[in-house]
């Protein structure tokens, strides 16, 4: 990420990797399954107006993987920590696919801290019936589509996991954490939805309309369950919606939060 | 040595083209390619082939655990051990393995051991694995938790074993308020614990520790690997946990074909042996090793092999036999094959898989008779002062 500059920051024992860009009220991005690539266009884009905090979760890319964390329940109270550490006491919390999950959890806890939340491509619920993709299984030709409408597109995120010899451990290790969160039951919690009248924040679902990892079926479903929530589908986008088309991504966020303050 | 007569039963019936649809006969190739008349004829005919080995005097026979696939019928092996613990005498019964952590309830399968260990009076060798990647799609069993599971599985089982009961077990993963296992086993303390793998370091440090002290299995491996690792396991005792390894402390796993002469067995069994590795051992990288079920060292080690060693869609005969995978030849031939690996190695167990994929009910019963009558004798004889000491062959 050109304009995000990377820290650890220790959290109650736990490094974890954090990079920051930009200035203006804080936005809190929660990455997805496949863990957060080394420049994303999207975030550097809300970078001009926020100030972006991307953790890497624990056990993903760079931060450690504390035992305290164990599922997404306690990746949540371990990001309300997190906001109390860096007394971040208003944030716009944006949460991409496992990162929605995790916001999700957050929210239903406690939404005290949270000004907005972003929810994109989320996991967490299951639709039933609705046919999903399992992104562990599928060799990476099968992934790529998976996670992508475009498959060149896709076949360039790959192909930039694969650069170096680093960057493949770092992807190994992203999908053994994507695994120890998300592989039983896969990608949700037939509890989370019993809860989500909880969520008493203003909620903006974004989706693509070619996910076939999660379908779009989700974003319906999750508009129900959350009052009030708004949800925005985009057009030529998969799972990967903020690597796939950044810019509109990052429109789509921006547009919902100026929304708020008018 | 004491040698065994290992079968995996599989699905001899496996429509081979079913690759032109699906990628692989494990998880995800439908059942509806299994015919349970066909099946009904198989289970009973590898029985027949585990008995006929009782009868002909190997020391022990061999079922093993597999989930959701062509490659073996065997999901619960408890129950095959169960039907042959009648049909026997004298010999032992080996599951290799049961894949403990695997299942959210473990204790039900120590109680299962124990019964087959009283049921024949201390015949029962109880393998422990981890469970092929595979089976953590097909039993929903998470992968990054797999070593944790094991280890502690393990402890759940051999303290359900052990201890007098019923006592508390709090774990990470299995908590228990009474465990009390009835019937506690014939064997004391406990059944004899084999660890067969595919070649991990982490394993032979693990079952090669001073408190453990079980037997290391090397399994359908290069003669490389299985050089490397069981000499691994006397030098990881000697150097890292402080004792001498019993050469009853290791064994090799290997598939073996024997006709009348080198070239009719390798006319015989061509076909079969390259469709256990191209067809029935056919698993993409991503079910052999799904995330998390190799630690980060082992998982970088193993992508910088170009295809992983067993997982060959096109070895042939000539490969297998010149990798030492498979040993294939004339009784002379074979003889002298496994007669030298001992004097190298010392190994005191030894698994025949004297039938594999499509090899049918007559060449079976021919293999295991020769091997029985013409190699096995060779080989129960060997002890001790048949092998050269590691010293010797690095001096080699």
């Amino acid at each position: 990420m050109p304009g995000l500059a990377g820290s650890i920051i220790e959290l109650r024992g736990a490094k974890l990797h954090l990079r920051r860009a930009g200035t203006g009220e804080p936005l809190l991005f929660l990455h997805g399954v496949q863990g957060l690539p080394e420049s994303t266009a999207a975030l550097d884009r809300l970078s001009r107006r926020f100030t972006v905090l991307a953790p890497d979760h624990p056990g993903f890319g760079a931060s450690d993987s504390p035992d305290r964390v164990q599922d997404v329940a306690d990746l949540a109270l371990f990001y309300l920590d997190f906001l109390e550490a860096l007394d971040l006491k208003s944030v716009h919390l944006i949460g991409h696919s496992l990162g929605g999950w995790i916001a999700l959890e957050l929210a239903i806890r406690s939404s005290a801290r949270v000004t907005s939340l972003t929810l994109a491509a989320t996991a967490g619920i299951r639709v039933a019936g609705v046919p999903r993709g399992d992104m562990f299984i599928a060799s990476p030709a099968e992934l790529t589509r998976l996670l992508f409408a475009d498959e060149g597109a896709g076949a360039q995120w790959f192909a930039s996991w694969q650069a170096t010899p680093g960057l493949m451990a770092a992807y190994d290790r992203n999908r053994a954490a994507a695994a120890k969160y998300t592989w039983q039951p896969r990608l949700y919690d037939p509890k989370l939805e019993h809860w989500l009248h909880r969520v008493g924040v203003p909620t903006h679902i974004v989706w693509g309309e070619a996910d076939s990892l999660i379908p779009p079926a989700h974003a319906a479903a999750l508009g129900k369950l959350v009052p009030g929530a708004a949800t925005t589908l985009l057009p030529g986008c998969g799972h990967m919606l903020d690597i796939e088309r950044p810019d509109l991504f990052a429109e789509t966020v921006l547009r919902f939060i100026e929304g708020l303050r008018s | 040595m004491k040698v065994y007569f290992f079968h995996l039963m599989p699905y001899a019936y496996l429509d081979m083209s079913y690759q032109e649809k699906y990628r692989t006969d494990w998880v995800i190739l439908p059942n509806s390619y299994f015919d349970p008349v066909k099946g009904h004829e198989l289970y009973n005919r590898y029985l027949d082939e585990l008995e006929l080995a009782a009868e002909l005097h190997f020391d022990g026979i061999s079922v093993n655990e597999h989930h959701q696939n062509a490659y073996g019928l065997m999901p619960s092996p408890i129950v095959m051990a169960s039907a042959l613990a009648r049909r026997t005498k004298g010999c032992k019964i080996a599951i290799l393995g049961s894949a403990f952590g695997l299942r959210d309830n473990p204790l039900t399968l120590a109680e299962e051991h124990a019964m087959i260990d009283v049921l024949t009076g201390g015949r029962l060798v109880s393998g422990m694995v981890r469970g092929i990647g595979a089976e953590y799609y097909s039993m929903g069993a998470n992968p990054a938790f797999s070593h944790q599971r094991f280890h502690e599985a393990h402890d759940l089982v051999v303290q359900a074993w052990t201890r007098p009961g019923p006592f508390a077990f709090e774990g990470k993963h299995y908590r228990f308020e009474y465990v009390n296992v009835w019937p506690r086993p014939y064997q004391q303390p406990h059944p004899p614990i084999w660890c067969p793998s595919l070649g991990s370091g982490e394993t032979v440090d693990w079952a090669s520790a001073k408190e453990h002290r079980y037997v290391y299995i090397q399994n359908f491996s290069p003669v490389a690997s299985v050089i490397r690792y069981l000499n691994l396991y006397r030098q990881t005792a000697e150097r890292l946990h402080g004792y001498t390894a019993s050469s009853d402390q290791i064994g090799w796993a290997a598939p073996i074909y024997i006709g009348e002469t080198d070239e009719k067995a390798r006319e015989e069994s061509k076909i079969h042996i390259e469709r256990l590795f191209s067809k029935y051992l056919n698993l993409p990288f991503e079910m052999m090793f799904p995330p998390g079920y190799l630690s980060a060292a082992s998982l970088t080690a193993m992508r910088s092999i170009k295809r992983p060693a067993i997982a060959g869609g096109t070895m042939t005969i000539d490969n297998l036999i010149d990798a030492g995978i498979f040993l294939c030849g004339s009784p002379d031939t074979v003889r002298k094959k496994l007669v030298d690996a001992h004097r190298r190695l010392g190994f005191q167990n030894f698994l025949a898989n004297l039938h594999f994929a499509t090899l049918p009910a007559d060449l079976t019963e021919k293999n295991l008779r020769l091997f029985a009558a013409e190699v096995m004798p060779a080989l129960q004889c060997l002890t001790d002062k048949e092998y050269a000491g590691m010293e010797t062959q690095a001096a080699e």
